[in-house]
């Protein structure tokens, strides 16, 4: 808001040598796809676009069973087995050791 | 039954298994209303569920399937769609997970399902066109205008600063990386965006990330690089344009309203 004029103009200068720089990733396509995978901002990845939602109802009358609130006892057990643990006492410790810690 | 007070009771049976069947329910073949009303309620319950799941697949994968319906359900008998768009759904339950206790173990957990929350609303957003080259081109002319430039982002560009290595972790469910060597306390900023019908998801640095999230809150150029800037390191632009510009999320440039004279 207050920038005196020296700055705000050496600031433009470096603004318009940025986007000038920076609209050359656009004169190629070719070469825009590749900027996704520069080491600097990491490997780009693609997921599933399973983002359906929407799934049907259950089987008619087949009841899935309620987890009523001894679902607490199950604790989190998917492929964060095969992740470190923030809060383990080891700092790196797996989910083994939380289920003998919360069972 | 007709009245808002009979759909609010039958609204409220619905999400809780304890209450009794609404009253006035007939069935057609003479078979008891209430069981009748149990199947449809376990129906209700269940489809969101399976909703939920299809949103957040990496957090049922972190979690298990037992532990991510259990956790589902209660989010779902918490918090029903208010939407009827059922993509919508979940829009709340990163916020759940968070103050979900038995969750505390996983404290990543709550920025993972925000990442897979923003591959939907990414997947489901405006499709823009792309600023052209010779409109933003013709910004270099008058240097000095450049502080004050508005740049206009694709709707679809969702970003997380995470402390968690979100980032790395979604990947090693998709199959690139390896969970074991992933340390889950790496902070990533994680950048979202759609080409076409295809999502994708990177790691941009927490300066770039700065940059971008201003110039998405409507800041000048200028003001997003001063906002990126530590005392330390000024920050350079460049390499962030250059991915805005590549990827096609610049959709337009554009003057700040009232640059020339202050507001009184």
């Amino acid at each position: 808001m207050h920038q005196n004029d020296t700055t705000r103009h050496a600031s433009a200068a470096a603004l318009a040598l940025a986007l000038g720089a920076a609209l050359n990733f656009a004169a190629a396509p070719a070469i825009a796809a590749d900027a996704a995978k520069e080491k600097c901002y990491g490997v780009a990845m693609k997921g599933k676009n399973d983002c359906k939602a929407g799934a049907g109802t259950s089987c008619a009358g087949s009841s899935t069973k309620d987890y009523q609130g001894n679902a607490w006892t199950y604790v989190p057990a998917g492929t964060c087995e095969k992740t470190a643990s923030p809060t383990s006492p080891t700092g790196m410790g797996q989910l083994k050791e939380f289920k003998e810690k919360k069972a | 039954m007709s009245g808002v007070a009979d759909n609010a009771a039958f609204a409220a049976a619905l999400l809780d298994p304890g209450r009794p069947a609404p009253p006035g329910l007939v069935s057609w073949n003479g078979s008891d209303p209430a069981q009748r009303f149990a199947v449809y309620r376990n129906n209700v319950t269940t489809s969101l569920i399976d909703a939920l799941s299809e949103t957040f697949p990496v957090v049922r994968q972190l979690v298990g399937a037992t532990f991510f319906r259990a956790m589902a359900r209660e989010f779902v008998r918490r918090s029903p769609p208010r939407s009827p768009v059922l993509a919508w759904y979940g829009d709340l339950f990163a916020d759940f997970v968070a103050a979900f206790p038995p969750a505390a173990g996983l404290p990543y957990l709550a920025d993972m399902a925000r990442l897979e929350y923003a591959r939907v609303l990414a997947f489901h957003a405006a499709d823009v066109a792309p600023a052209a080259v010779a409109d933003v081109a013709a910004c270099l002319a008058e240097p000095v205008i450049l502080p004050s430039l508005r740049l206009h982002l694709q709707p679809s560009l969702r970003l997380i600063d995470s402390p968690f290595a979100i980032v790395s972790l979604w990947g090693a469910h998709q199959g690139v990386g390896d969970l074991a060597t992933i340390d889950p306390l790496q902070p990533e900023c994680a950048l979202v965006l759609r080409h076409g019908l295809s999502l994708a998801v990177m790691t941009v640095p927490p300066a770039a990330g700065r940059f971008i999230a201003a110039l998405q809150s409507g800041a000048a150029l200028g003001d997003a690089v001063r906002e990126a800037s530590t005392e330390d390191a000024p920050f350079d632009p460049t390499p962030a344009l250059g991915l805005l510009i590549a990827h096609d999320l610049l959709v337009g440039v554009g003057q700040s309203p009232g640059q020339q004279g202050e507001q009184p």
